[in-house]
């Protein structure tokens, strides 16, 4: 063989070698979803689980406190949502906080060091409501997050501002031009719908609002289910996030040949379904009224305020942090203390129409 | 007899591989020989089982029949039964009858005195099928990663296993793949034509010549490849489109856990431009 | 020693070009334009010469048409990554020139808002059609069978459907495919995912048989031909005509292997089917999603033909059911 013939019949070897050359290697861990000979299936390379395990890892818990003792309230000023905490369970909590948000910065990241009530740093304000939203979550929304609940932790992971978060999009430079519309997509890069060329903005109207996601009809025959082709590939783009945040593939949620069929689809999927549902709640309850309240430093490109997707808690796995729960060293979290039922003596009609602390 | 008016005479004893004169022999128009024993004992078999995993099934409705292969909790081990063992005695008739097969086409091209090329060809092509069942679930650690024997099943295994990566068209090698199935086919399309114009010519003209298939290409688009030609273009495109779709489903699992999109960020983050 | 198998040329043989086969009018002997290099590294595979290639009034205004187009759209290309060549190149894969969005419907859209995909459409469906005739008129002048320019009508005819027809159908411009790599892909996987899984369209099935149909061909009849020739098989218009023993043994070995078999002639008919019905069947199963199947899993569910799996978890309803 002359070496012309050598090369040209090395070709597709050295093309498949240039394919390995991005790969990962062998041996890899397999788990089974569905039923046998179905193709759903999960796999899993160990070294990458193993190389991001820490990040999934939840700090000790602090050593426990008597929940007896004064109410915070009655100790300190200004205590608008933690006050009928116990003043041990209250100090433990803030110091859980300071380790969980601003390691670094300690108390002085949120409180004025002269003034320990005082409302005057931004980030004391939108802590209260953090806490607030900590247990809208783990009250309201079991039914995504079950008794495993959150703590700040679970978002923050030692930092101020949450490494997966989302901002809106600034209007690309080509908007208003003769050419170059890029229709929202086409965007090389962009994690947001893991490189792919997507709609590269799915959270904006299935995140924040409250557009359907769903896209296939529910009859063989047309009745008049006009959705066309290109939403379904926002709902394609909002789907690669939703995997990728939880580090899974389509088929943990879903069996594929009937995407839309809830009888065909893995539990996983209702639990999915008040995950979306949670995440609307948390971005247009809690996140978007703190706009106003923030520095620009702490603002988008469009002067909007960080907000919840699915990587903002998962960080890539499916249970967050791998399914510890930390709330079980923070009872306080689970939902918003309440005044502790005592003798009084106010007649029984007037305290029944006192108001409650939510 | 079912014999073509001129093939007494090629009807000649050897060219067998194994067995002598033993099976050396015709039934009919079909070759025997020793493999053309071994294929009916595996096809035989294969099939009986397959009718038996049907009749195991819920159906016998052609489209729905499906015999899956074992949980992926038995890993590389044998399964019972009923429960995927079937599928990997099925498994080893089909490996059997499609390699026996082509060791009977290696005694016909002997008898004929032609070459190998056929049978290297569907060499390929069981590598394809080897790929799928064997190979990538050894690699996998465990035969249920094998694809159903079904019409519809088969198809819903390759949703799924395609979903698991998010978006399987990204996959490269599924690119090349694709590539060449749609510019083989393309080839076929224009190589047919172009015989067919040239022995079935315009009303009132005469058969035409290999120097007008060349010149009609050489009008169009400037380049004929010629007769030899077309034929190692075509085998080559067919048999790279079958081994690149071995490639990409073998890299698929084994040789990456990610999205498909994902792997194309070594490209983005090149240093020549990132 | 091991034996050539006729998979490259050994022995390159330089001969003149052949200027081809005299057409009946001078001025379309003109019209082709000079021979240019030969390559030794096609030499290795088939012919060598390079052209001469015929230009003619429907050759050039087909590139013409199609150079418009294709700039039209890397044009667009190059004005989402801000003219930088670098860029482009970087981004080229992803980058795309898109269709209307849906509130156009049929109508004409802005310019920058699916316009130019609309324009460059244009341009390259006349080049497409400008070249079909060509090949139609090339085949005329030689005194040879059409057999080409069908086979393309066939292939003109799924480009139509996907581009044209289907979305004229559905109302909207929007349902059409986009130019551009990645995104064209994404199309291919968004029409799957609205219409219920195009795994469960027949005519899908069908027309990756013809697919899958035609690459099996191919390789059968290439491997069967350099197999026999040795005998000069690869001369298939004499075999055809004056059948000698490449075709018999050709013939024979498939008629011995699986008890049957085509002739030198009949196997281009099998090829040419295979191959255009892949279109025709592909064109149809796009045609008939949307407009007259919308979900084609349930579809198949309705004609008995998805299987059904054991369920291995308990039941899982629609929590928007009832609400």
């Amino acid at each position: 063989m002359n070496f012309k013939t050598k090369i040209l019949s090395g070709l597709p070897a050295l093309a498949a070698l240039v394919l390995l050359v991005g790969c990962e290697r062998l041996p890899m861990d397999t788990a089974q979803i569905g039923y046998r000979g179905t193709g759903m299936e999960q796999v899993t390379n160990p070294r990458i689980v193993a190389a991001e395990a820490p990040k999934h890892v939840a700090p000790a818990p602090l050593d426990p406190v008597d929940a007896g003792g004064p109410r915070a309230r009655d100790v300190y000023q200004n205590v608008q949502v933690l006050g009928d905490l116990g003043i041990g369970e209250f100090n433990r909590l803030m110091v859980a906080m300071t380790q969980w948000i601003a390691p670094n910065e300690s108390c002085g990241y949120c409180h004025n060091l002269a003034n320990l009530a005082d409302d005057s740093v931004y980030t004391k304000k939108t802590a209260r409501r953090m806490l607030e939203m900590t247990w809208q979550i783990n009250s309201a929304w079991k039914s995504h997050v079950g008794d495993t609940g959150v703590t700040c932790y679970t978002c923050h992971r030692g930092q101020a501002v949450p490494a997966e978060r989302w901002f809106a999009d600034p209007p690309t430079k080509t908007a208003g031009r003769m050419l170059g519309n890029d229709n929202g997509q086409n965007k090389a890069g962009k994690a947001s719908v893991v490189n792919s060329s997507l709609p590269f903005d799915p959270f904006t109207p299935f995140l924040l609002g409250s557009q359907e996601i769903r896209v296939t009809a529910k009859t063989a025959l047309p009745t008049g289910h006009d959705v066309p082709i290109q939403q379904a590939e926002w709902t394609h783009g909002l789907m690669m996030h939703m995997s990728d945040g939880l580090g899974v593939g389509c088929v943990h949620c879903h069996n594929s040949r009937a995407f839309a069929e809830w009888n065909q689809s893995p539990p996983a999927r209702i639990t999915a379904w008040h995950g979306i549902r949670m995440v609307r709640d948390l971005n247009n309850q809690f996140m978007l009224p703190l706009t106003a309240g923030q520095p620009k430093n702490r603002l988008g490109p469009t002067g909007d305020i960080a907000k919840v997707n699915c990587a903002t808690c998962h960080q890539g796995v499916n249970k967050p942090l791998n399914g510890a729960s930390m709330v079980k060293a923070h009872p306080e979290l689970m939902a918003a203390p309440k005044p502790a039922a005592k003798t009084s003596l106010l007649p029984a009609a007037l305290i029944e129409s006192a108001p409650t602390v939510r | 007899m079912a014999m073509l008016s001129f093939e007494r005479k090629y009807r000649v004893r050897g060219g067998t591989l194994l067995g002598g004169d033993l099976f050396d022999f015709w039934v009919g128009p079909f070759y025997v020989g020793f493999f053309g024993i071994t294929t009916i004992f595996f096809a035989v078999v294969g099939t009986a089982l397959l009718l038996y995993g049907a009749a195991l099934g819920n159906t016998w409705n052609l489209w729905q029949i499906s015999v899956a292969p074992p949980d992926l909790k038995y890993g590389l081990g044998l399964a019972p039964l009923k429960e995927g063992g079937l599928w990997q005695l099925i498994t080893v008739c089909a490996i059997g009858a499609f390699g026996s097969w082509a060791l009977r086409e290696v005694e016909i091209s002997r008898k004929l005195g032609i070459g190998f090329h056929v049978p290297v060809a569907f060499s390929v092509a069981i590598f394809a099928y080897v790929t799928l069942v064997v190979i990538r679930p050894v690699l996998l650690g465990a035969w249920g990663h094998g694809f159903p024997y079904g019409i519809l099943s088969h198809l819903d295994w390759v949703s799924n296993v395609g979903y698991q990566y998010l978006h399987f068209h990204y996959n490269p090698a599924h690119m090349i793949a694709v590539s060449l199935f749609f510019t083989t086919t393309f080839a076929l399309a224009l190589h047919g034509s172009l015989i067919l114009s040239s022995t079935n010519p315009a009303p009132g003209e005469t058969v035409k010549t290999p120097e007008h298939e060349d010149t009609f290409f050489r009008d169009i688009i400037g380049y004929s490849v010629g007769t030899l030609g077309i034929h190692r273009l075509g085998l080559f495109l067919a048999l790279s489109a079958g081994f690149f779709s071995a490639v990409c489903i073998v890299i698929s699992g084994p040789f990456w856990t990610r999205g498909w999109p994902e792997w194309w960020g070594w490209w983005l983050r090149l240093p020549i431009w990132s | 020693m091991p034996e050539y198998q006729n998979l490259f040329t050994q022995v390159r043989v330089e001969a003149p070009s052949y200027p081809g086969v005299p057409l009946e009018r001078e001025r379309d002997n003109r019209e082709r334009l000079g021979s240019g290099p030969h390559i030794q590294l096609f030499a290795l595979l088939g012919n060598a010469q390079i052209g001469p290639v015929y230009l003619g009034f429907l050759g050039i205004a087909s590139i013409i048409f199609f150079t418009l187009g294709f700039t039209l759209i890397g044009w667009n290309m190059l004005v989402q990554v801000n003219y930088s060549p670098i860029e482009f190149i970087r981004q080229l894969f992803w980058l795309s020139l898109d269709p209307p969005s849906p509130k156009y419907g049929l109508s004409f859209p802005p310019m920058n808002e699916g316009g130019w995909w609309m324009l460059s459409g244009l341009f390259i469906t006349m080049s497409i059609l400008l070249w079909w005739v060509r090949t139609y008129r090339r085949a005329v002048a030689l005194g040879m069978g059409t057999h080409v320019a069908w086979a393309f009508a066939a292939a003109i005819w799924l480009y139509l459907v996907l581009g044209f027809i289907r979305p004229l159908l559905m109302g909207s411009w929007s349902e059409a495919v986009p130019f551009g790599i990645f995104s064209h892909l994404d199309w291919t996987t968004a029409f799957s995912l609205r219409y219920g899984n195009l795994f469960y369209n027949p005519f899908h099935m069908l027309s990756i048989v013809f697919l899958y149909g035609s690459v099996l061909l191919f390789a059968m009849h290439g491997a069967t031909i350099l197999a026999v020739s040795r005998y000069g098989g690869e001369r298939e218009i004499e075999q055809i005509y004056d059948r000698g023993t490449a075709s018999e043994r050709a013939a024979l070995f498939w008629r011995w292997t699986m008890g049957f078999n085509a002739t030198m002639e009949s196997i281009h008919r099998w090829a040419w089917w295979f191959a255009v019905l892949t279109c025709i069947t592909g064109g149809i199963g796009i045609l008939l999603t949307g407009t007259v199947v919308d979900n084609w899993y349930l579809w198949g569910v309705k004609h008995g033909v998805a299987p059904a799996y054991p369920e291995i978890w308990g039941p899982v309803p629609d929590p928007a059911a009832g609400r």
